[in-house]
């Protein structure tokens, strides 16, 4: 459960169709997520992007610093719609 | 013959080939087929741009995604304290809020459940045990899938878009939903904070003190209860009802609420027991409402991105025509069609999202939308076109609806559909007929995108035009399966009598409307004014029937009779011993309808419970806005705010295998005393000489494989096979029908739901005639063990209707079709039975001819078996065949084998 490389799923031109592939948004042609991405990667915000994000140890959880009870929250989800998102 | 070696000189037969060498006149077909494979006379190609969308469909997985269900436990555990209405409207508008928006080249309609295309997410506040049970497993599948070789990244595996199996960074949940690997470690741990929180947990605590706990356990182990609907599906098979933000525009509801709230803050108005809570109620769908307008808004936002990062010229105004959709219906009343069509979809997402839902019935969406469409087309704003390619999206979008639910129920009972049931026609408030043109181009639209959602009912009425009859046949013809066909005026008979004492009339009985597969639901008029001009829409206004007892193993409870209670495949004592020696037919009725009562009265109480749990601290805001009288009363679903709540119920499977058995051993023990009762039972213990239909690897009768040494129950099982069947117009056997039917409807009124209402009889199958087939041993009527019970209610065992359709209809109508919630036949005939314009009448003339006799519902099959055939051995080739199979139509590929060997097995008509 490496998060080290980069997937489609990671950049803001891509929207997934499923979890094995989505559509790019450059090409229009459907690209795996698992697949190489290209030069023209964008990051999508997601909370392992965020700044408020920390790591607790745990390969994909970590917490939420931008509220005051600092809940717990998981490196993958998307951010788009986080008021609180902040690029790190 | 085809014969299969085992051993050296073993050699066993099949029963086809036993039947065909004893000369026993049971077979597949009614009339003789042509030798080649024929296939569907009706097909139409849909527009490139729906088609575009739907090939996307085929070649997407089932997906699961955890935003809305992360967002909404965030918020909801932060609330500990606060009312548990607002606190469920402060986590629903979260989750909804957070929701990211996908947008897909060439859309029109947009939104949905999820972020991805054909996406769905788990509710661990409905259920969590099966997260947190398959921890390890979860877990260790997801580690292993980080390790995956790439070669594997781009694996497909059977079963359509179902991913039965991990592979990949994909981990299959249940063999039906994918994750990603790296999305497991917050599942379990956001399942794992509602353990003892959720209504599963909680339900069941609380069940556990009725004391027929035990019995209701053992009842559902034994599987003659499919499963418990208050933490698996809530709500749905209902209608429901668009009105409220079509009339008014979300902020229009919001001021109502506001206005509302400043009426009943502080007073109770003789009420002392919920007349405070109105307050709450108030606030609550507020909140909800917010969460709605900021959803739709992000969307509008996402599609004003992609215009901007667009270069299609074409590509880019449409994102901008859909910016533009949103942000008025955000607010307003739909001005346009196109408005008013995303207004209704998005609603449906929104209530489908709130709860596990299935069968969210849109209702008679024709005329819902007939104000918008009437106008647009007469200003010229909208042609006929235009019109088909946006309802050819709409059903693309609604196939793309799925439900997250356990296994058992996605599988077992759904086949994965989810039952959003369209209804045409019927009647107008004053008794007109109500199809109008809209309808029309709803049922070309789905001749031309065949898809499973929304599956179409008409409203059978003898007032209904000609031309809007043949135009349903013809979409009938093309093999879909769809429109089902129910009976207005039986359905209208029956919501009187189970929502008169409610206050329903006639003229609002005739707003009736399927919900689910085909479930009478009860519903209303609303009066409806766009640009000055007045409405009546139809709508529903009752709460779910998905809920009750769900489902009964008719056979089983019978196998458990003449085994005093002992289930010989779970080797464990189900019902308390009758100890009876059955001497008599009569007796032995006797003891069948006590062991039926019994379960029902245990397995109501624990359901009363359940959804009880639910309502207390899970109740619908958005339903309970929706719905008439909610906003009216101030009252959620939960505080009986609905118009119509009598609408739990005890639903029942296999009634006609346990109808032949009974036949069977009336004739075959008590009358002709040709074997004893031990006899029989010896018989079915050793399933007549067969093999297991496990071991066989069907699920079909006639695929059965007889046992080497089996011979020694040819002579019983022959009897038995041609004793008197259902579907003959056999008075002998019909009897024994109509006296269930009337003991059995008449039965379910005496117990009563959470509500305080009275249950009433639910008859389909849906495809728990799969499961519960395969758990029920042998049966009198010649059926082996494991195989397949005879699909819905009123269709005859496969092979054993052998007097044409004519004398299957006064079979099935020996009885009063309107004391039940409905009915269910399904018909398979050949395509060349039907064939051209003189077939269509023909069909027409049949259905017409069923309905007279007062049946409730038909639906037809129009297919060669031998393509099914094909199909199951090739089903690469078969990824776009529809199929017909209890009360929807779902793709082939996603079924499973026992519901396909079912199929395949149903008798087939070559003319009619």
């Amino acid at each position: 459960m490496s998060q080290e490389t980069l997937r489609h799923n990671d950049c803001l031109n891509f929207v997934a169709v499923d979890v094995t592939k989505g559509i790019c948004r450059r090409t229009n042609e459907l690209v795996l997520i698992d697949s190489e991405v290209c030069d023209c990667f964008t990051p999508l915000p997601k909370c392992k992007n965020c700044a408020f994000f920390k790591e607790d140890g745990q390969e994909t959880i970590g917490t939420c610093t931008a509220e005051k009870n600092q809940p717990w929250t998981y490196k993958d989800l998307i951010a788009v719609t986080c008021e609180m998102y902040a690029t790190k | 013959m085809s014969e299969k070696s085992v051993g050296v000189q073993e050699v066993t037969r099949s029963l086809a080939d036993i039947l065909q060498e004893k000369g026993i006149p049971i077979s597949f077909q009614y009339g003789k087929a042509p030798e080649e494979m024929v296939d569907r006379e009706v097909k139409r190609e849909p527009t490139p741009r729906a088609k575009k969308l739907r090939d996307l469909y085929f070649n997407t997985y089932s997906s699961v995604d955890l935003e809305f269900p992360y967002w909404y436990t965030r918020k909801y555990m932060e609330l500990d304290n606060e009312v548990p209405i607002v606190r469920r409207a402060l986590a629903l508008k979260h989750a909804f809020s957070h929701l990211t928006p996908s947008i897909y080249p060439g859309e029109l309609l947009v939104m949905g459940k999820a972020h991805y295309y054909r996406g769905s997410f788990p509710m661990p506040w409905l259920s969590e045990s099966f997260y947190v049970a398959k921890e390890d497993e979860l877990y260790q599948e997801a580690l292993k899938r980080g390790s995956a070789s790439s070669g594997e990244l781009s694996k497909f595996g059977s079963g359509g878009g179902n991913v039965t199996k991990s592979f990949g960074n994909v981990v299959s949940i249940a063999g039906k939903f994918g994750i990603r690997s790296e999305e497991v470690p917050a599942l379990i741990k956001l399942a794992k904070q509602w353990v003892g929180k959720s209504v599963e947990d909680l339900g069941h605590k609380y069940e556990m003190m009725v004391p027929e706990y035990e019995l209701k356990e053992k009842l559902m182990r034994s599987l003659i209860c499919m499963f418990d609907s208050g933490f698996t599906l809530p709500q749905g098979r209902e209608v429901i009802n668009y009105y409220y933000p079509l009339q008014y525009g979300f902020d229009g509801l919001i001021e109502i609420c506001k206005q509302r709230k400043a009426e009943v803050a502080g007073k109770a108005d003789g009420d002392g027991i919920t007349g405070m809570d109105r307050l709450y109620y108030y606030d609550a769908v507020i909140h909800v409402i917010e969460g709605l307008q900021t959803w739709i808004l992000n969307y509008a936002k996402e599609a004003r991105r992609l215009a901007g990062i667009t270069e299609d010229a074409v590509q880019k105004r449409e994102y901008e025509e859909i910016a533009e959709t949103l942000e008025w219906i955000a607010h307003y009343q739909p001005r346009t069609f196109r408005e008013a069509l995303q207004l209704t979809y998005t609603l449906h997402i929104a209530v489908l999202n709130e709860d596990a839902i299935s069968g969210m019935s849109p209702g008679r969406l024709g005329q819902v939308l007939w104000p918008w469409y009437e106008q647009d087309t007469e200003a010229g704003r909208l042609t006929k076109e235009k019109t088909l390619e946006l309802l050819e999206c709409h059903r693309v979008k609604f196939t793309c609806i799925d439900c997250f639910a356990s296994t058992g129920v996605v599988g077992g009972v759904l086949s994965g559909n989810t039952f959003n049931n369209l209804s045409m026609g019927g009647l107008t408030k004053d008794g007109d007929p109500a199809s109008n043109d809209l309808e029309k181009l709803i049922l070309e639209s789905a001749m031309s995108l065949q898809s499973p959602q929304p599956t179409l009912s008409v409203l059978y009425d003898e007032k209904l035009p000609e031309d809007f009859l043949l135009k349903a046949i013809e979409c009938v013809k093309t093999g879909t399966g769809y429109p089902a066909w129910m009976n207005n005026q039986i359905g209208i008979q029956f919501l009187l009598s189970q929502y008169g004492p409610e206050g329903m009339t006639l003229p609002e009985a005739r707003a009736i409307a399927i919900g689910g597969c085909l479930e009478t639901s009860p519903c209303t008029w609303h009066p409806l004014t766009l640009n000055g001009k007045k409405y009546w829409i139809p709508g529903g206004a009752g709460q779910p029937t998905s809920v009750g007892v769900h489902f009964i193993a008719n056979p089983k409870i019978l196998e458990c009779v003449l085994f005093n209670g002992y289930d010989h495949r779970l080797k464990e004592q189900i019902f308390p011993p009758h100890n009876r020696k059955l001497e008599t037919y009569e007796e032995l009725w006797e003891v069948y309808k006590q062991y039926y009562e019994m379960a029902v009265d245990a397995l109501c109480k624990c359901n009363n419970i359940q959804h009880d749990i639910w309502r207390k601290n899970n109740m619908t805001v958005i339903n309970s806005f929706l719905k008439p009288d909610c906003l009216e009363k101030g009252r959620h679903i939960g505080q009986l705010g609905y118009r119509y709540n009598a609408t739990f119920n005890v639903e029942s499977c296999g009634t006609i295998n346990m109808v032949n058995s009974l036949a069977a051993l009336k004739k075959l023990v008590y009358e002709d005393k040709k074997y004893t009762l031990d006899q029989m039972r010896e018989a079915i213990l050793e399933n007549f000489g067969f093999k297991t239909a496990h071991e066989v690897g069907s699920f079909s009768l006639f695929s059965q494989v007889k046992k080497v040494g089996g011979e020694k129950y040819d002579k019983i099982h022959s009897d038995c096979l041609l004793a008197n069947k259902y579907g003959n117009d056999d008075p002998y056997v019909d009897g024994i029908l109509r006296e269930y039917e009337d003991w059995f409807c008449a039965m379910c009124h005496k117990f009563e739901s959470l509500y305080g209402k009275p249950l009433y009889a639910c008859q389909i199958s849906v495809s728990t005639h799969g499961p519960q087939g395969a758990a029920t041993l042998a049966t009198p009527d010649g059926r082996l063990a494991g195989t397949t019970y005879a699909d819905g209610s009123m269709s005859a065992y496969p092979g054993t209707d052998r007097n044409g359709p004519y004398a299957l209809f006064n079979s099935a109508t020996v009885w009063d079709h309107a004391k039940s919630q409905n009915s269910q036949m399904n018909l398979k005939i050949h395509p060349s039975a039907v064939k051209g314009i003189e077939g269509s009448r023909k069909l027409l003339e049949l259905t017409r001819a069923y309905m007279r006799r007062g049946a409730f519902h038909i639906q037809y099959n129009i297919v060669d078996s031998k393509i099914l055939k094909d199909a199951q051995a090739h089903p690469e080739n078969y990824r776009d065949l529809l199929i017909r199979v209890a009360g929807f139509t779902q793709y082939w590929v996603e079924l499973g084998k026992q519901i396909q060997d079912e199929v395949i097995a149903r008798t087939e008509y070559e003319e009619v």
